[in-house]
């Protein structure tokens, strides 16, 4: 969906067809019959991958094509030892928060001043702003690169334009919920127009504000992906890029199983986030019956994600030397001619 | 918010911001103050578009990627609605455990998957008609499946003691009231399709518009490379515009049946 269009639709299902004028039923409807989570969940998946490789054993899938879930994971393996996989999927996921870093200060801002303050520059405003959130920023890549230089800055400033959009339209979403007896309450408690704000506005929009971020991460991660494989020389989307005019076809497959596992555990790290901060959410993932995860659990996590975050940029850094590195086997090397 | 009525303060407000922004964007590129090696101005991306619609590019380009956008959408509501309907409905507890294998299914990253596509499906229309019929098919068979979830059962128990068939329940409970979520499913559906064309044609295609693109990006032609976006960004809001068209008149309809 175009980052636009996504955050139009509020990201938690259940509030879209209310807002389509849908009656309460829906929301009855909804309360009594949303799946419980089990630890069934991941026999699924499970059973597939297993039947993959099975099918593959047994010879039914041609090798050329379609590799067994082991050689696949031997790839991967493969290129951990050989060719830093790790690194390239540090450097992919600090690309990807750097560009959603850059995002919430300029579309968290921007939305609060335009839904909060000035809703009449707002009206004049938004049909610019939803032609502007239609731009592919992904077309306009070279633009980017005489701007900004052939650098990271060019890739992550176009992420950032593909994040940006779902956080402000959903900032502006969770403004508009907000409930004015709230912030009436509090003024007559006599809170002053700063605290209203601080007290009552922002913890009301931020689900929103991070619903809105976490479709804007998932539509970065998959852009990200299209941009390393065509013009970048690190990250995941080269490893696949290179493979595929490699003809290296386990390969190919084994860099987009990390591919895909970074993107589920991207999201499930934001699922779990919303859920430990957002514990006055009335509705969304802390609704499913799990455990919200405690204080401690979340600073562990939070920290682990730094870490994460600062190997990445290191190695973003470093990226063209580490990949011109002697130790690296030349068929993974940049074609430097 | 309070409206200024009449087709002049209305105009002005939906259009207001875009025509300042455009002359903005002309001023500053006839002034030089926005260097022509990389900005493009309204009036060359303007001459640039006539001459593509004139000497049938634009047409043809155009034509190949709204196709392939619309076969793999098609494809996905083909497969999506009925599959949707069946494990919200009708297979409650397939629903229940197949739930946890497509949504992550729907998260895979489908450029991880374009390789495997193009591999096993070739340069053709094949890959690029897949890849757009699985990023439109989660949102479909995910919002299809929530809105037969959400049907009221009181209206399906009563209509069941009136004695209606079940191709008939199905026909004027279950679809009416599942509609609002199958067509903001349809809506995300189309964006996405369209969102992911252009980078899936940039990287595997001879014709459409993320070839023009591509080829206006290896050449360095700025104006083709604006002209080629702006037209992206037409196609993408009139696209966005027509589903918001069709879910008013549903949402319409389903109100005035419901009263």
């Amino acid at each position: 969906m175009t980052p636009a269009a996504a955050s139009r639709t509020p990201p938690s299902k259940n509030i879209a067809p209310v807002a389509l004028g849908g009656k309460a039923t829906a929301q009855r409807g909804m309360r009594m019959t949303l799946p419980r989570r089990s630890p069934t969940r991941f026999l699924v998946p499970a059973a597939m991958l297993a039947l993959w490789e099975t099918l593959s054993r047994l010879g039914l899938l041609d090798p050329q094509f379609v590799p067994g879930l082991a050689d696949s994971l031997a790839a991967a393996l493969d290129m951990t030892r050989r060719a830093f996989l790790l690194t390239h999927a540090m450097v992919s996921l600090a690309r990807v928060a750097l560009a959603l870093g850059l995002a919430l200060l300029a579309g968290v801002p921007l939305a609060f001043s335009l839904g909060h303050a000035w809703p009449g520059a707002f009206r004049f405003l938004e049909p610019l702003l939803r032609v502007l959130g239609q731009i592919n920023p992904y077309c306009l890549f070279p633009v980017f690169v005489v701007v900004f230089g052939l650098g990271e800055a060019a890739k992550i400033s176009v992420l950032a334009w593909v994040a940006l959009w779902p956080i402000f339209f959903g900032t502006l979403a969770g403004l508009g919920d907000l409930d004015p007896v709230l912030a009436r309450a509090a003024r007559g408690m006599g809170a002053g127009k700063a605290s209203v704000f601080l007290k009552v506005a922002i913890p009301a929009a931020s689900p929103s504000i991070f619903a809105g971020a976490r479709t804007g991460v998932q539509m970065a991660f998959f852009i990200l992906i299209a941009a390393e494989m065509t013009g970048a020389t690190a990250g995941l989307g080269w490893l696949v890029h290179n493979a595929g005019a490699m003809f290296q076809v386990p390969r190919i497959y084994g860099a987009g199983l990390v591919i895909v596992a970074l993107g589920l555990g991207l999201n499930r790290f934001l699922v779990f986030l919303d859920r430990g901060l957002f514990f006055w959410r009335a509705s969304g993932p802390g609704q499913d019956g799990l455990p919200r995860p405690g204080p401690l659990a979340l600073a562990l996590a939070l920290a682990a994600a730094l870490i994460v975050l600062a190997i990445g940029l290191i190695g973003m850094a470093r990226a063209e030397s580490l990949l011109n590195d002697p130790s690296v086997v030349p068929e993974y090397r940049v074609w430097t001619e | 918010m309070k409206r200024i009525g009449g087709f002049f303060g209305d105009s002005f407000y939906r259009f207001g911001s875009i025509v300042l922004f455009v002359l903005a964007w002309q001023t500053l590129c006839s002034t030089g103050l926005a260097p022509g090696t990389f900005v493009a101005s309204p009036a060359v991306i303007a001459e640039t578009l006539a001459k593509w619609a004139v000497n049938g590019f634009l047409a043809r380009h155009g034509l190949i990627s709204l196709s392939r956008a619309l076969y793999g959408f098609l494809l996905a509501v083909a497969v999506g609605v009925p599959l949707g309907f069946l494990l919200g409905g009708w297979f409650k507890a397939a629903g229940r455990i197949l739930d946890p294998l497509l949504k992550f299914l729907g998260q895979f990253n489908p450029f991880a998957l374009f390789s495997v596509f193009m591999l096993i499906f070739g340069l053709g229309e094949t890959s690029k008609v897949a890849m757009i019929f699985w990023v439109s098919l989660w949102p479909i068979l995910h919002n299809a499946s929530l809105g037969v979830r959400t049907v009221d059962p009181l209206f399906v128990k009563l209509a069941r003691s009136l004695g209606l068939s079940r191709p008939r329940i199905l026909w004027r409970i279950v679809v009416p009231s599942s509609a609002p979520y199958l067509f903001s499913g349809l809506r995300q559906a189309s964006g996405t399709a369209f969102f992911m064309l252009i980078p899936a044609e940039m990287l595997g295609a001879a014709r459409g518009l993320g070839w023009l693109i591509i080829n206006a990006q290896i050449n360095y032609q700025i104006p083709q490379l604006y002209a080629g976006t702006a037209i992206i960004v037409a196609i993408g809001l009139a696209i966005d515009a027509l589903f918001r068209f069709l879910e008013g008149q549903v949402v319409r309809w389903r109100e005035k049946a419901a009263v």
